[in-house]
Order: structure tokens, then C-alpha cells, then sequence
């Protein structure tokens, strides 16, 4: 699914006019995020801007298309069912998205259970709570299932192979740390979006929307704002693996191009060399991973163009 | 509560001998009686057990062999492994156990409660020893080990008829046999922490009862004191009291919920106080089907857990999404628990409806906790 902005190869991504001179950043809690997700140490404060124009962008644009699926059935909030209609085309990210909504359910299960008064608290609330999230999915995905596929996502037992690779590196980055590294890591390991609610709104200005996201769809964008933190250093990490000319690849000389030029143009050769000289993401590595992403390749690309929409391709949905 | 060796760690070769015998169902609560036999079995393994050596065992399988120890007893078929947490239970609180001396030392003996002694003389024709005490709760293998090194009973060969000595030498096949136990990750079915002592405590405890008749919630606000009510809120009386600490939840249906108490005695307690309170109001209250119907423990294991590496090697069991809930949340399958596992060390487990869930669900999580310890 596509968005509206600006392409992503302007370094100056301002998403819709409302961003300029925005004063909320989450640059900080970005590079603590990224670090998490398997950057270095101190990931780049370019970087981190980068990504949090990135992810602003595609939120935004998330958000309107939300929106406007709201509208289409006459509601006058965003509920989390807008948000997976839109996820409906990528099963392994809806599959995600899921487990994510049922593992909260779960833990709010549980630690009910353990405490005496958050049980009491549940009880006085009134509505039943239990498994809300998996309900309103199932709920949903029922009513516009047509051929069964999406309602086999919740017996499908697979494992998700991109949680797997990140599970694998957060492993082998923890093996070699000492406890008080360790448990820096952990802390940065818990920051999200959702821990931030109240400046998340703010950053996604969504007091000036006309149709708002209600509590779950807010959970649920958090969410999404996450996975697309993780995706950018998932991909920008092979990137920079590829970068790395070995000794002896038979293709070091079929770069592309696009590469090529990317690496010569003025703005990328100041943040970044050939060889990434720290061990941090360089912009120029997100950069390329977005082109990379959102670049359609298959027979039929050069003729779906007219269908759609300039921009970058989602990277969380 | 400390824990106690448990023979049946010691190998099974018993089982060579002895035709397997079916296990009873755990009973809360066991007796005292039962748990000297109890106790009995136990000597009586050790000294079977100095035969050889049992294949080590994972620890999440549940021993199936201590029940060959049945047979020794045969006239004791209701007592059973499980009753030993009840048992060291009613034995009072032992706190950490040092098991430093594991697996040399004779020094236990001194600790032993010369509580079985008499049963044991009835059952153990041959071996009148007084020092055949049973080894109290806080006692590892090398206690019992020790110990029945020094009956001479026909049911142990190896043991040259030791006298009352209770100071067999470490030396005795029994420490082969008893270090082998240390190594042996076996899963004890009583709170036996064959690593260090560590006994989680309970920290809450759920339970219903029914008082068996229809109540008027408003006439009970009204009339009891530390009792809310609000119909539209919720459709159930809220009641405290002070001693023990708790809360209950008490309907129109005469079903109760006492949360808050540290242990089942106590939660009974409570729930019996509350029933007086709604009696004393009038109602024809009664008692029945008291049932625990949730059991929360913690405990500390003094060290930082590296759960990036447990959430890899047990996908199938944990799930952990620090952004979501800094623990890990580990399900364990048997024993039915749920762990909350956090990085500082502290572990909660809850789900479970006996104490000896947890004791056993925590033996079976801290060798593996251990295996993912951050220096």
C-alpha cells in the first residue's frame, strides 16, 4: 500500500506541512529504540532523524487512509478494524500484528490475576475484558473473510521468520555483554510508542484530525510505529552488509547504479563512507533500504505505475 | 520452606526390584502419620538405591519411579510423593538451606527430627536404629543417604549391617550414589531446591466458597462495616477484613471470592470470617466447596537473567515483548504455571491450585534460569 508524500530520497522529508517546525521530536527515543532493534551503541542523531521522518510520514498517511475507510462505513472514530481492513494484503504483517494483539491480552490476563487489586479494578469495571483485543480481530476478520485465508491466520502456527532473525540478534548481541550493559539494553528494549501515548498523539497531531483513532487503534499504531522502527534496521542492516565489498564476491562489480549514484551524491558521502567507518546506521543505508522497498520488481512493474500512488510503500502494513 | 532431599533422586534402580506401584493422588494436608511412612519409603529407597546409578533424567519429566517405593510400604498405599510439600508444609518454615555441604556431609544428621523413629522400627525389623531419624525437610539427598547407609535392613544389600552410627562415612557407596543425585537433574515433586534454598513464597492466594443461600447485598452493606456496595458499578458486595488481610467479593447467588490471604490456611480462615459476618446478619450461611482456585508465589534468584537467550531456546514456552511487559512469560506445561521471569532475577509464578505446583514449577525453571545467568 502506498502513500501520498514526498519520495523518501529527499533528505528533508516534511510529511504534510504540519511537521515543519514541529516541536515534538522522538529522536532521542529513537536512537535508544534503534539501538535495541541492533544498531550500535549510540546510533546516529541523523539517523534517528531520518527514521522519525520516515515513520512520521507513513503514520500520517496511514492515517488518512484510515480515515477515510472510517468515513466509507460511517463511523466518526478510527477503530482498530479500519486499521487491519488496511493490513488485510500481507499476511505475515497481519499474522504479526495479532499475535502482538493477543500477547496483550494475555499479560493483562495475568497480571490481573496476580494482583488482588488490579483484579478488583477489572471486576468494578464493568465490561468484560478478557481477550477484547483478540475478539474485536476475530470479530472482524469473520465478517470480511471471503475465502477463509485470513480466519486460518489464527490457527496457523508458523513461525514468523523476520521475529525469529530479530529474536537470533538481539541474542548474539546480548551473548557478549557485561550486566550493566545488559541491563541498558533491556531498558532501551522497553521503550515505545505506546509507553509515550500522550506525546505520540501530539507528534501525529491527531487532535487536529476530524475522525480519531480510539484507545485499541491507538495501540495498534503504536504498534505499527514500532514494526516500522524495526523493519527500517532490519533492512538497512542487510544494506550495510551488502555494502561491505568482499573479498572475492563474484558481483562486487554489478552494483547497481542507483547505488552507485547514491553513494556519490553530496549528501551521502559526508554521512556515510563506502566502508561505514562506525558501526552505526548511516542514513544513507535507511535511504537506500526504502528505495530498495518500495521499488516493484516483477514483469509487470513498469506498467503498474498509473495504479499507484507516488510515494513509499508501507513498511509495517 | 526448606526442602528435603528426595530419595527417588537417588536412582531408581528400585525399580529393578520392584514392580512399579500406581500413584495415589496428592493429598493436601497429609497427616502426620502418613508422613512418617512417607519418610519410611524414603529410607527404604536410599538403601535400594545403593545398587548403582540411575540415567540422569530432564528435568521436566516427572519422576514416574519414586512410586516403586510403594512397594516397600505396601501397607501404606495412600501415601504419596506429592504429600511431601504438604509435609513440609505443617513442618514449619525453614528458611534458605546452605547446600554447600552437598554431597559429603554427615553433619546433617544432627538437624534430623527423630520423628520416625518408631515407625521405622516397625516396618525395619532388622534395623532398630535410632539413628534412622528421618531427615527433616531442610535435609538434601546426602542426608538420607547417610541416614539409610546406616540401616541395615534386608532390603539393602550393599550395606554392610552399619551400626547405629549415624556417621557413616561420606566415603560409603551412598556418596557415589548421593553425588551422583546432586548431578542428576531429576524433578523432585516436593520443594526440594537442589540448588540453593530458594523457596518462592506465596504472596496471594484466590479462592471461592459458596455460602449456599440467596443474600440481600443491600441489607448486607448496610449492616456490615469495611463493606461496599454499588449496584451500578458492580453487582457484588466488597468486604475487608484486617486479620487475615483480604478481600472478598460476595454475590447475591451466595457465591464468594476471597483474594489477598498468603496461605491456604489463612484463606480459609478469611473465608470463614466472612461467612460468620454474613451469618451473623441473619443469612442461613453455610460452608461448602471450599476450593483454592489460584495460587500466586515469588521468589529471587540473586542473579541477572539474559532473557533475549531463554526466549530463543524456549520459543514454544515463552513469549517476551519488553516493550510491552518488561518479564518474560514463561508457560510452563507441567505443571500447569505460568512464570513472569524478569531480568533483575525476581520470578513470579501463578496459576496454580497447590503449593507444590509452585515449588515444582521453580525446581523446574531454575536450572534453566541458571544456564542463562548474566555474569
Amino acid at each position: 500500500m502506498n502513500n501520498t508524500a514526498a519520495s523518501p530520497m529527499s533528505t528533508a522529508t516534511s510529511s504534510s506541512g504540519r511537521s515543519t517546525g514541529k516541536s515534538i521530536s522522538f529522536a532521542t527515543e529513537l536512537q535508544s529504540m534503534m539501538y535495541s532493534l541492533g544498531d550500535a551503541r549510540r546510533p546516529l542523531h541523523e539517523t534517528a532523524v531520518l527514521v522519525e521522518d520516515v515513520v512520521h510520514t507513513q503514520l500520517i498517511n496511514l492515517l488518512q487512509q484510515a480515515a477515510e475507510v472510517s468515513q466509507l462505513r460511517g463511523a466518526r472514530v478510527i477503530t482498530p478494524e479500519d486499521l487491519l481492513f488496511l493490513m488485510r494484503k500481507d499476511k505475515k504483517k497481519l499474522r504479526r500484528l495479532l499475535k502482538y494483539m493477543f500477547i496483550r491480552d494475555y499479560k493483562s490476563k495475568i497480571v490481573k490475576g496476580i494482583d488482588e487489586d488490579d483484579l478488583l479494578e477489572d471486576k468494578l469495571s464493568g465490561s468484560n475484558n478478557a481477550n477484547k483485543r483478540q475478539k474485536i480481530a476475530q470479530d472482524f476478520l469473520n465478517s470480511i473473510d471471503q475465502t477463509g485465508e485470513l480466519l486460518a491466520m489464527f490457527e496457523d502456527d508458523e513461525i514468523d521468520e523476520v521475529k525469529q532473525e530479530r529474536m537470533e540478534r538481539a541474542e548474539r548481541q546480548t551473548r557478549i555483554m557485561d550486566s550493566a550493559q545488559y541491563a541498558e539494553f533491556c531498558e532501551s528494549r522497553q521503550l515505545s510508542f505506546s509507553k509515550k501515548a500522550s506525546k505520540f498523539r501530539d507528534w501525529l497531531d491527531c487532535s487536529s484530525m476530524e475522525i480519531k483513532p480510539n484507545v485499541v487503534a491507538m495501540e495498534i499504531l503504536a504498534y505499527l510505529a514500532y514494526e516500522t522502527v524495526a523493519q527500517l534496521v532490519d533492512l538497512a542492516l542487510l544494506v550495510r552488509q551488502d555494502m561491505v565489498t568482499k573479498a572475492g564476491d563474484p558481483f562486487s562489480h554489478a552494483i547497481s547504479a542507483t547505488f552507485i549514484q547514491y553513494h556519490n551524491s553530496a549528501e551521502s558521502t559526508a554521512a556515510c563512507g563506502v566502508e561505514a567507518h562506525s558501526d552505526a546506521i548511516q542514513p544513507c543505508h535507511i535511504r537506500e533500504a526504502i528505495r530498495r522497498y518500495s521499488h516493484k520488481i516483477g514483469p509487470l512493474s513498469p506498467f503498474t505505475n498509473a495504479y499507484r500512488r507516488n510515494g513509499m510503500a508501507f513498511l509495517a502494513c | 520452606m526448606a526442602s528435603a532431599p528426595w530419595p527417588e533422586r537417588v536412582p531408581r534402580l528400585l525399580a529393578r526390584r520392584l514392580p512399579p506401584y500406581p500413584p495415589p493422588p496428592p493429598t493436601v494436608g497429609l497427616p502426620s502419620m502418613e508422613q512418617e511412612e512417607t519418610y519410611l519409603e524414603l529410607y527404604l529407597d536410599q538403601c535400594a538405591a545403593q545398587d548403582g546409578l540411575a540415567p540422569p533424567r530432564s528435568p521436566l519429566f516427572s519422576p514416574v519411579v519414586p512410586y516403586d517405593m510403594y512397594i516397600l510400604n505396601a501397607s501404606n498405599p495412600d501415601t504419596a510423593f506429592n504429600s511431601n510439600p504438604e509435609v513440609k508444609e505443617t513442618s514449619g518454615d525453614f528458611s534458605s538451606v546452605d547446600l554447600s555441604f552437598l554431597p559429603d556431609e554427615v553433619t546433617q544428621e544432627n538437624k534430623d527430627q527423630p520423628v520416625i523413629n518408631k515407625h521405622e522400627t516397625e516396618e525395619n525389623s532388622e534395623s532398630q536404629s535410632p539413628q534412622s531419624r528421618l531427615p527433616s525437610p531442610s535435609e538434601q539427598d546426602v542426608g538420607l543417604g547417610l541416614n539409610s547407609s546406616s540401616l541395615s535392613n534386608s532390603h539393602s544389600q550393599l550395606h554392610p549391617g552399619d551400626t547405629d552410627s549415624v556417621q557413616p562415612s561420606p566415603e560409603k557407596p551412598n556418596s557415589d550414589s548421593l553425588s551422583l543425585a546432586s548431578i542428576t537433574p531429576m524433578t523432585p515433586m516436593t520443594p526440594i531446591s537442589e540448588c540453593c534454598g530458594i523457596v518462592p513464597q506465596l504472596q496471594n492466594i484466590v479462592s471461592t466458597v459458596n455460602l449456599a443461600c440467596k443474600l440481600d447485598l443491600k441489607k448486607i452493606a448496610l449492616h456490615a462495616k469495611n463493606a461496599e456496595y454499588n449496584p451500578k458499578r458492580f453487582a457484588a458486595v466488597i468486604m475487608r477484613i484486617r486479620e487475615p488481610r483480604t478481600t472478598a467479593l460476595i454475590f447475591s447467588s451466595g457465591k464468594m471470592v476471597c483474594t489477598g490471604a498468603k496461605s491456604e490456611e489463612q484463606s480459609r480462615l478469611a473465608a470463614r470470617k466472612y461467612a460468620r459476618v454474613v451469618q451473623k446478619l441473619g443469612f442461613p450461611a453455610r460452608f461448602l466447596d471450599f476450593k483454592i482456585q489460584n495460587m500466586v508465589g515469588s521468589c529471587d534468584v540473586r542473579f541477572s537473567i539474559r532473557l533475549e537467550g531463554l526466549v530463543l531456546t524456549h520459543q514454544q514456552f515463552s513469549s517476551y515483548e519488553p516493550e510491552l511487559f518488561p518479564g518474560l512469560i514463561y508457560r510452563m506445561v507441567k505443571p500447569r504455571i505460568v512464570l513472569l521471569i524478569f531480568v533483575s532475577g525476581k520470578v513470579v509464578l501463578t496459576g496454580a491450585k497447590e503449593r507444590s505446583e509452585i515449588y515444582e514449577a521453580f525446581e523446574n525453571i531454575y536450572p534453566i534460569l541458571k544456564g542463562f545467568k548474566k555474569a
